[in-house]
């Protein structure tokens, strides 16, 4: 069970700048939120991810050109119900994705609704991704491509269609994130873990993301 | 329940149709194994149980979708009995066809089709009456369609299944193979009328023809003008034996008979049949039978045997092992070291082909395959291996006849404290000091465990405090499902309520309930088989509708599979578990808006931390690693969504033993169980380890938890949310066996008790409070008073609290806690942070085991100064609620003596 930083990618995480952001995973339940993160973070697929209850937290590290950039990603419950939990996780995020299923219409509906309140809501500069998984069961498809690529343009998202059972586009779409990231500016709002009211003060130095180091 | 008997164990074993290498379903996901889906099903059929059906007993998946499938089983067939020319005489014949019609009536009622009857399968037990077996192979398969093979002997097939529609399926199409209209029970009536007119004759029919040619034949039937009965007798030139019998029976052959199903007879019919009329008649019905559970009145149809008479004497059976039921027998013949795959391999069954043999000869590109050959080995192979049930009994036979009927001692007589009190050997009470792992697996121990069990059980709700005591030495596996709902005071007429609820109008939160279950506990055979979904949907939905001030949170399902894996064939148990257990231990966790009382939890769980292991709550404080974002859904699953369920039934066996605060140090122990690796991590290793449960010692994780509650003073835990006691006064009628189990709620209160804090000054705070009872209890202030905290001590040995009083030197002089000693909060500290060297310091120093009550006056003082020594590292520490103003009301102040000074 040791080492399990968040695998880092070979040859990466050595030379370079090191940033460190925070994502955020939103959208409806059994989109397959816990199963990008997955595929991304371990390279696996179950079948029978088991449903997440308030957040789940991994990391992944990944190399752009001479930086690194590593991800502490908040995968948070979809159950409508948990909603009142959301904001204690995308408050102070440097970038979100927003995940529905193409094969479910009422899903893509709730992520338009999570759009709307990360724009209003989470750090004005957040970086918003609008991922349409389940792309392997095109055959099912209830979202068309067209559709949810004019909704991400006009509201300025990244948006590709993704698949966790194949892994179709899932490390793209973390990469875009990436590059779309401010690394050279010191600043950034610095993440705060969500939790307990009187904790932001004690938060140590290791928690500062949102820059290089 | 059946006894065992002199049945025997047989074995069988067959392959499930495996699917396609590739093949997923429409969500996109690999298809259901069909050996799981049949598993599931079969669940269903260990519920059968009546005097003329073989039970079953057992199902167990193999390699490559081989299914090993144990059921009652006895040597004598009808084949071979009818060889003896028996059944020439109409009288034998009669008995034989009402037995049978007796077991096909009662499948009939229970939604069962044999479809599958021959001479083979209708067995003999050593009394001569009629066992069926193999009747639920077509249920098990879905009608045939979860196997390779067809279902059903073809002499005996009826016209209809002949004319039905092969099962289809397509190796690319995405839908599963069904069969659209299983089979009815008339179909059974037909094979039997033909297995009658075999055995009256001693003839096997149509055995010289092929299959087609037999099945022609029979199609032969439908269409012609004379009666099936006549044209068969035609037929096979058995006229003349036809003829000799009595018109009642000719005419319930021909009901038997009938082309068409229209006009057949179903089981249930024939029961009726004038044939059966003195039959019927002596058919009494006197069962001891009776539900757990139910409200039926246990001793209505109750008659005891008189010595004397009705051969009570020489019933006298010396074989006791005999009398347990075959389940219990059974199970037990498996920790004996019975194992059914040896038993297959040593029959020779396990037919393996080198897998070259398997390939197919050619193969496109894209994966088309031709000229594979089919493998014999998926065909059904009709052995029924016998299990020796040899060695369970040499295991076995050391022990006195007596153990089979332990006495239960009087609840009054001697509290037993470790030992199971079955009056056997002192082996047992050695076992019982071994870790579990090894008593489980013990067939002696388990014997005498279950035993003791199943008669408390059969006294509960009476022997409810006895089956308590027991339940704090160990659980055994065969019997927790019951014991379980045992400690949840499960009573009443469970069925009548549960069948009373809708479970099938859509609600809103179906479809989250849809997407939950398939990802709940899925690793776990019998809970990922399609019927194991229906019953969650089921149980959920059905607590879901009846607790309208609740919701349903995602995590109720994992909380509801423990209970549905225990109580697979009776959801109405389960969910009567999942309902009481709630308000035990979740009491208002599943309100819409939960937060406070989530909150205040995770509060109360921080403060135990801190109580326990400071360091270790620094730390974690420190690097910003709270309970909020971890332990949610430890607490709102009770566990059930962070440990696999076989390792989650050892924790509940403990926790269901505890009061409504045991879960906390429970998540406390596995906090020490990894402490020192927390230690050296950062926040995000922390929380990396927990993201999914580390490989975890659950039995010394009880064992801690057990230690940790003993050590914590009871109002340390206390919580506005938790549950008020039903109604004042009337205490439950739970056995009040320790402190152990009682709730803080559930004591009287007084104004020296704890009162609700807001969960935001909660959260401000480091340390627990304690309540002034629990003060004036551990520093033994009053004299020895009624045991209200658990934490108990020996005499004579040092009392389990120091009281530091941090007010003023003047304050203290003028009215101090005896024993208290004084460390002025203003002058307590250097500027470093350490505490200045005093002789109070000194005393303090010398106590560190010793539970630390930080007594202040008005304002955050008190609990200032504990959060510096929590700082320090001290443990223990806890802060007296309401301060010192809170003791004036009681005559316990008193002026230290003057040499303190
Ligand atoms: N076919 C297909 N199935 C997927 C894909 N991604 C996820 N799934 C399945 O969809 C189901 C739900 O996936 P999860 O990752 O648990 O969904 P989630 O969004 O995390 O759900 P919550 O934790 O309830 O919020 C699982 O059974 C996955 O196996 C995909 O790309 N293709
Ligand atoms: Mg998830």
């Amino acid at each position: 069970m040791a080492g399990r930083t968040g695998a880092q990618r070979p040859n990466g995480a050595t030379q370079g700048k090191i940033c460190q952001f925070k994502l955020v995973l939103l959208g409806e339940s059994a989109v397959g939120k816990s199963s990008l993160v997955l595929r991304f973070v371990k390279g696996q697929f179950h079948e029978y991810q088991e449903s997440t209850i308030g957040a789940a937290f991994l990391t992944q590290t990944v190399c752009l050109d001479d930086t690194t950039v590593k991800f502490e990603i908040w995968d948070t419950a979809g159950q409508e119900r948990y909603h009142s939990l959301a904001p204690m996780y995308y408050r102070g995020a440097q970038a979100a994705i927003v995940v529905y299923d193409i094969t479910n219409q009422d899903t893509f509906g709730r992520a338009k609704n999570w759009v709307k309140e990360l724009q209003r809501q989470a750090s004005p500069n957040i970086v918003i991704a609008l991922a349409g998984n389940k792309s392997d069961l095109a055959q099912k498809r209830m979202v068309e491509y067209e559709e949810a690529q004019a909704y991400a343009e006009e509201n300025s998202l990244l948006f590709m269609e993704t698949s966790a059972k194949t892994a179709m586009n899932v490390n793209d779409i973390f990469l875009a994130i990436a590059k779309k990231l401010p690394k050279n500016e010191g600043g950034g709002p610095a993440p705060s873990r969500p939790g307990g009211v009187n904790l932001n003060s004690q938060q140590t130095q290791q928690s500062e993301g949102g820059c290089c180091k | 329940m059946s006894e065992l008997g002199e049945a025997d164990f047989g074995l069988t074993t067959f392959f499930a149709r495996s699917h396609p290498n590739d093949k997923c379903g429409a969500n996109g996901l690999p298809l259901t194994p069909n050996s799981i889906k049949i598993l599931g099903r079969f669940e269903h059929l260990k519920t059968i149980s009546h005097e003329n059906l073989c039970k079953y007993i057992d199902i167990q998946r193999g390699k490559h979708e081989r299914l090993l499938v144990v059921t009652e089983h006895y040597q004598q067939t009808l084949k071979n009995v009818a060889k003896s020319g028996k059944y020439s005489v109409e009288e034998n014949l009669v008995t034989l066809a009402y037995e049978i019609v007796k077991g096909l009536a009662y499948l009939n009622k229970r939604g069962i089709t044999h479809r599958n009857l021959s001479q083979e399968n209708i067995l003999f037990n050593k009394k001569g009456k009629v066992k069926l077996s193999e009747y639920g192979l077509y249920y098990m398969t879905e009608y045939g369609a979860n196997v390779a093979f067809p279902i059903g002997h073809p002499q005996y097939l009826s016209p209809e299944v002949l004319c039905e529609y092969p099962v289809q399926y397509d190796e690319h199409s995405e839908s599963e193979p069904s069969v659209l209209t299983p089979t009815g029970p008339k179909s059974d009536v037909w094979s039997l009328g033909l297995i009658l007119l075999e055995v009256l004759t001693g003839e096997e029919f149509w055995g010289d023809l092929t299959m087609p040619q037999t099945f022609f034949k029979i199609l032969s039937f439908v269409n012609s003008d004379i009666h099936p009965l006549d044209a068969i007798s035609k037929d096979l030139d058995i006229e003349s034996q036809v003829k000799t019998l009595s018109r009642d029976f000719m005419d319930f052959l021909r009901k038997c008979l009938s082309a068409s199903p229209m006009d057949r007879a179903n089981p249930t019919e024939l029961m009726d049949h004038s044939l059966f009329r003195d039959l019927r008649q002596k058919n009494s019905k006197t069962k001891n039978g009776h539900r757990l559970f139910s409200s039926d009145l246990r001793s209505l149809d109750l008659e005891l045997p008189v010595l004397g008479q009705n051969g009570y004497n020489k019933d006298y059976n010396e074989d006791h092992l005999s009398l347990r039921t075959m389940e219990e027998v059974y199970y037990l013949w498996q920790l004996a070291g019975g194992e059914l795959f040896g038993a297959l391999k040593r029959e020779g069954l396990v037919k393996t082909k080198p897998p070259i043999h398997l390939l197919p000869y050619y193969s496109t590109l894209d994966g088309e395959v031709f000229g594979q050959r089919r493998d014999q080995a998926e065909l059904l192979d009709g052995t029924i291996i016998t299990l020796s049930q040899e060695q369970l009994r040499k295991r076995l036979s050391e022990i006195d006849e007596t153990a089979y009927y332990p006495l239960l001692e009087d609840e009054n007589s001697q509290v037993t404290t470790n030992l199971p009190s079955s009056p056997s050997n002192s082996d047992i009470s050695e076992t019982a000091s071994l870790p579990l792992v090894i008593r489980e697996k013990d067939v002696e121990y388990q014997f005498h465990r279950i035993i003791l069990y199943e008669r408390l059980i059969k006294g509960y709700p009476y022997k409810k405090s006895h089956i308590w005591r027991e339940a704090r030495v160990d659980i055994p596996p065969h019997v927790r499902a019951h014991v379980w709902a045992a400690i949840l005071e499960v009573e009443g007429d469970i069925y009548a309520r549960y069948d009373s609820i809708d479970k099938e109008t859509p609600t809103n939160t179906d479809r989250q309930i849809e997407v939950d279950i398939p990802r709940c506990h899925q690793y776990h055979e019998l809970l990922s088989s399609p019927s194991a979904h229906a019953k969650f949907k089921r149980v959920l939905k059905a607590w879901v509708v009846s607790h309208p001030q609740y919701v349903y949170w995602q995590g109720l399902d994992s909380l509801s599979a423990p209970f549905l894996a225990l109580n697979f064939n009776n959801e109405a148990l389960a969910y009567s578990c999942l309902s009481a257990f709630i308000p035990k231990y979740l009491h208002n966790f599943f309100l819409k808006d939960n937060s406070q009382v989530i909150q205040e939890y995770l509060a109360v769980f921080s403060h135990l931390i801190t109580f326990h292991d400071p360091e270790l709550s620094n730390h974690l404080e420190g690097i910003g690693f709270i309970p909020d974002l971890y332990a949610i859904p430890w607490f709102l699953t009770m566990f059930a969504h962070a440990f696999p369920i076989h390792k989650l039934v050892h924790l509940w066996d403990t926790l269901l033993l505890g009061n409504s605060s045991f879960p906390l140090c429970i998540g406390v122990a596995i906090l020490r169980q990894f402490r020192d690796r927390l230690l050296t991590y950062g926040f995000n290793e922390c929380i990396l380890m927990f993201s999914d449960m580390p490989e975890i010692d659950i039995q010394r994780c009880v064992q801690d938890s057990i230690k940790i509650f003993c050590s914590t003073p009871k109002s340390a835990t206390f919580r506005q949310h938790a549950r008020e006691p039903n109604k004042p006064g009337t205490s439950s009628s739970r056995p009040n066996i320790s402190y152990y189990s009682r709730d803080y709620n559930e004591q009287p209160k007084s104004e020296l008790s704890m009162e609700p804090v807001k969960v935001e000054e909660l959260k401000t705070e480091k340390c627990c409070r304690i309540s002034a009872e629990d003060l004036i209890e551990m520093g033994e202030l009053c004299g020895p008073s009624s045991s209200k905290s658990p934490t108990k001590r020996k005499p004579n040995s040092r009392p389990m609290i120091i009281v530091i009083d941090i007010r003023n030197p003047e304050d203290y002089a003028k009215g101090a806690i005896p024993g208290s000693i004084n460390i002025p909060f203003p002058s307590a500290f250097s500027p470093e942070g350490d505490l200045n060297p005093c002789a109070a310091v000194n005393v303090l120093n010398q106590n560190k085991q010793q539970v630390k009550v930080i007594v202040g006056s008005r304002g955050k003082n008190a609990n200032n100064f504990a959060a510096d020594l929590v700082r320090l590292g001290y443990h223990k520490v806890c802060v007296l609620h309401k301060g010192i103003d809170v003791l004036r009301s009681t005559n316990i102040l008193t002026v230290p003596p003057a040499d303190y000074f």
